[in-house]
């Protein structure tokens, strides 16, 4: 496998979803090409980054004015 | 995701228990994609608001052929794109096959950045980096990444084929690693 395939298949590795043939050669390939294998570990640490920090959520406050407004909304557009 | 034919009966009857259902399951879900589009608060909120308020109005025709998730956030991707497109035009993404950019960083910083920047840095980092993606490919990293939906769901919220969207989750990745790369070995470099 070269490089270029293996950037290739990079995000199918990462995810498991390589049949076992393409997987034992990324494997072989990664074992011997450093360059691949810093993308590979700083490709699956930007992943982890982003999972373990992406979830804001809305403020409390902000939140309660948006439930209360939808709510009143929801259950009767009369009250307008 | 929940049992959708259950909630949305109950949301019919305009049950108030469904409505707080349905509010804890999806508000915050649909602010980070509309917040992680449109990059301001009131912008997002108004932008989910808007999504419920659609739901509410369509409950009755509401045919159950998707999911209430799906189509809450597909609503929201619309919305914010069009709120984007009103301030100027979308970035072109290549087509699907088009070759990869290739790597320009090979620094290995998977080690580095719990132990060298603090919270509030790292924190910049990550929102700089994907705000600088393309919203298209911004919004299918959101969906994978962050809120964890697989490749067929986030296909259909976005419109496009599962084979499209995994190809949009691949360049968005291989992008935000080379800018992460390169935030983090100047930020390692400016401290020798
Ligand atoms: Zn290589």
């Amino acid at each position: 496998m070269t490089c270029e395939e293996l950037l290739q298949y990079l995000s199918d590795y990462i995810d498991n979803e390589l049949d076992e043939d393409l997987t034992a050669e990324a494997r072989a390939h990664l074992a011997t090409c450093h360059n691949c294998k810093v993308v590979l570990d700083t490709t699956r640490k930007t992943i982890f980054l982003y999972r373990e920090r992406g979830k804001r959520a809305i403020s409390a406050e902000r939140r309660q004015e948006l439930f209360d407004k939808l709510q009143t909304s929801f259950l009767g557009k009369a009250s307008e | 995701m929940p049992d959708d034919a259950n909630l949305l009966a109950a949301l019919r009857e305009r049950s108030p228990e469904a409505f707080r259902e349905l509010f804890e399951l999806y508000s915050d879900r649909l602010y980070r994609l509309a917040l992680g589009l449109l990059r301001d608060e009131n912008e997002a909120e108004d932008v989910v608001q808007d999504a419920f308020l659609r739901l509410f109005e369509k409950l009755d025709g509401f045919e159950g052929r998707s999911r209430l998730g799906t189509w809450l956030y597909r609503i929201v991707h619309n919305l914010s794109l069009d709120r984007l497109r009103a301030k100027r035009p979308l970035a072109d993404l290549p087509d699907e096959d088009d070759a990869l950019p290739l790597p320009v960083s090979f620094v290995d910083w998977s080690q580095i950045p719990e132990k060298q920047l603090t919270e509030a840095e790292l924190a910049r980092y990550l929102d700089q980096a994907i705000a600088a993606l393309p919203e298209k490919l911004r919004a299918m990293f959101i969906l994978s990444e962050v809120e964890g939906l697989p490749a067929k769901e986030c296909a259909q919220i976005l419109e496009i084929s599962v084979s499209a969207a995994k190809v949009r989750l691949h360049r968005a990745r291989l992008l935000l690693r080379e800018q992460l790369s390169q935030a983090f070995a100047e930020s390692t470099i400016s401290r020798e």
